[in-house]
């Protein structure tokens, strides 16, 4: 999946040692040795069960969580904090409800000429195909159009890196299929370096050139699996239910902390 | 219709605006249409009031009949002083709101944007929140004296703390999930204030610029009796003194008139600013 190996910016380099939180009994180990390059314009999928860091190496990528042993690097420069070169979407939409459509994805651009401004709103919102909503606002929208305006809202910037934390998790399953072949149409339109953090198998399988398993307490990197499969992918294909099958064993096989709870310690 | 779809478009008809003017409602034999139904009570309770005052059941120095009340606004109205009497109480809450809100609003805005500011000047404003307004009068009486001084201190008193509290918590109390968006996009403090905390808090805002207004006729009210030769408060004072009960029933009357219309008033310039934001 190298054929945009044209493109040189968005590359990611994280080399976490670890990072701890203050819990009640002392501190509570989220991550520890990480290291993971991701490539530019490469469609990253990370998974792993709740509990296992992956929200929390989101959010240091994205520069929301700085204390951390270690470094990350955007293009070969240190980030040390957040940044507009890193389009964020989370679960929920975020968007503010006293803006309409075009408003909110206008909050993620500043400092344009304001022709070229509202070329560039008007062109992420067609992107994400809301032309017909423009001047609406948040509670008028469903669920999966909200995602989608916050789509606009990171993309709109034109960042180097989008970041998304299980941004369907909270749509219904149709939704959830339907918005999954919107990110592959978005991503082959702007080829920026994707990092989608999910628990849901199928989707990481379905969308990402890898696949990043995770196993909790403290979250380590357990394994990288490369997805060879052309695109638009067969859910149903052979291939397609191995490789999905290959994930789930290494996160439930015996022996496997992937998915150890708390009660377990 | 059944008494069961007679029932069903009660419901349907209270819950729809579009619906509840429309169809007459058959209750007995009188048709009445059911917009109208509020006014049954009030109504009914006028009629008998007038015709027991008629039958001279009540003493009327005590409670005189409602035409005698609505007669004694005419008059007082044609002699002039009703206007007289009136502007001055209007102006009095309004420039005592106006110096109250903007105080709030300003004070609001600072604590609720600047932790340093919170800390520095909440606690002082919530103890003296803890002192009944009225408790100042005799105070502001000593210091300022019986003039507009005191009286419009005191209803800005009333219409400060309000605003300021609500303002004040709204902008404190924003999603912290939203503020991160504005972090994501490297928001100065007062980008973050104007862009995210402020039209956040802006529905509660609107909520305390209602009740300080709200308190400023309160004020109004109390500052007038304790001390005043002129307004509608004056008036009342006047009829209790001269044993005139029509008068101040018309001063009461006047007041919810002048009350509601400028809350009705508030509320619209909210809904405006609020637009179609949903809540």
């Amino acid at each position: 999946m190298d054929s945009d190996s044209f493109r040189q910016r968005g590359t990611v380099d994280i080399q976490i040692a670890y990072k701890a939180f203050a819990g009640s009994h002392g501190k509570l180990l989220a991550l520890r040795d990480i290291l993971l390059t991701i490539n530019p314009g490469e469609f990253m999928c990370v998974v792993g069960g709740s509990g296992c860091g992956k929200t929390t190496l989101l959010r240091i990528i994205a520069g929301l969580e700085t204390e951390y042993e270690g470094a990350v690097f955007l293009d070969g420069k240190q980030l040390t904090g957040t940044g507009l070169d890193r389009g964020v979407v989370f679960q929920e939409h975020r968007l503010l409800s006293w803006l309409t459509v075009h408003d909110n994805v206008a909050f993620g651009l500043a400092g344009l000429p304001p022709e070229e401004r509202s070329r560039e709103i008007r062109r992420y919102i067609s992107l994400v195909g809301l032309d017909d909503f423009k001047y609406e606002y948040p509670h008028q929208l469903s669920g999966g159009m909200s995602q989608r305006v916050a789509i606009a809202r990171a993309l709109v910037g034109r960042p180097e890196v989008l970041l998304l934390d299980e941004p369907f998790a909270s749509l219904d399953a149709l939704t959830r299929m339907r918005m999954q072949q919107e990110i592959l149409r978005i991503w082959e339109a702007e080829r920026t370096t994707v990092v989608l953090v999910t628990h849901d198998i199928e989707e990481a399988v379905y969308l990402a050139d890898r696949v990043v398993i995770m196993s909790p307490q403290p979250g380590t990197l357990r394994k990288i699996l490369p997805v060879h499969l052309p695109r638009p992918r067969d859910r149903t294909d052979r291939e397609f239910v191995r490789l999905r099958k290959s994930v789930h064993d290494e996160l439930f096989s015996p022996g496997s902390t992937a998915y150890l709870s708390l009660e377990n310690f | 219709m059944s008494a069961v779809e007679q029932n069903r478009s009660v419901i349907w008809n209270t819950s729809t605006p579009e619906l509840t003017a429309k169809p007459p409602r058959n209750l007995g034999r009188i048709w009445i249409p059911e917009r109208l139904l509020g006014w049954i009570i009030p109504v009914s309770v006028l009629l008998v009031w007038e015709l027991f005052a008629l039958l001279g059941m009540l003493p009327p120095n005590w409670l005189p009949a409602p035409t005698v009340v609505a007669q004694t606004i005419y008059q007082l109205a044609v002699a002039g002083d009703l206007w007289k009497h009136a502007g001055i109480t209007i102006a009095r809450v309004a420039v005592g709101f106006l110096l109250g809100a903007s105080a709030g609003t300003l004070l609001g805005g600072l604590t609720g944007s600047l932790p340093v500011a919170r800390k520095l000047l909440d606690p002082t404003v919530q103890a003296l929140r803890g002192v009944p307004s009225i408790a100042w009068v005799p105070l502001f009486l000593l210091w300022l004296g019986i003039q507009e001084t005191s009286k419009i201190t005191l209803i800005a008193l009333g219409a400060f703390f309000p605003v300021y509290l609500n303002l004040s918590v709204a902008m404190r109390h924003v999603d912290p999930k939203l503020l991160e968006v504005g972090k994501l996009y490297r928001l100065s403090t007062f980008q973050m204030v104007r862009r995210i905390n402020l039209p956040a808090a802006l529905p509660e805002y609107i909520v305390g610029l209602r009740s300080g207004l709200g308190l400023a006729w309160m004020f109004v009210v109390a500052a007038e009796l304790l001390g005043a030769s002129s307004g509608i408060g004056y008036l009342m004072v006047d009829g209790q003194m001269t044993g005139r009960a029509s008068i101040i029933l018309a001063s009461v009357l006047l007041f919810a008139v002048f009350g509601k219309a400028t809350d009705w008033m508030m509320n619209a310039v909210g809904r405006r600013l609020l637009g179609h934001r949903a809540r």
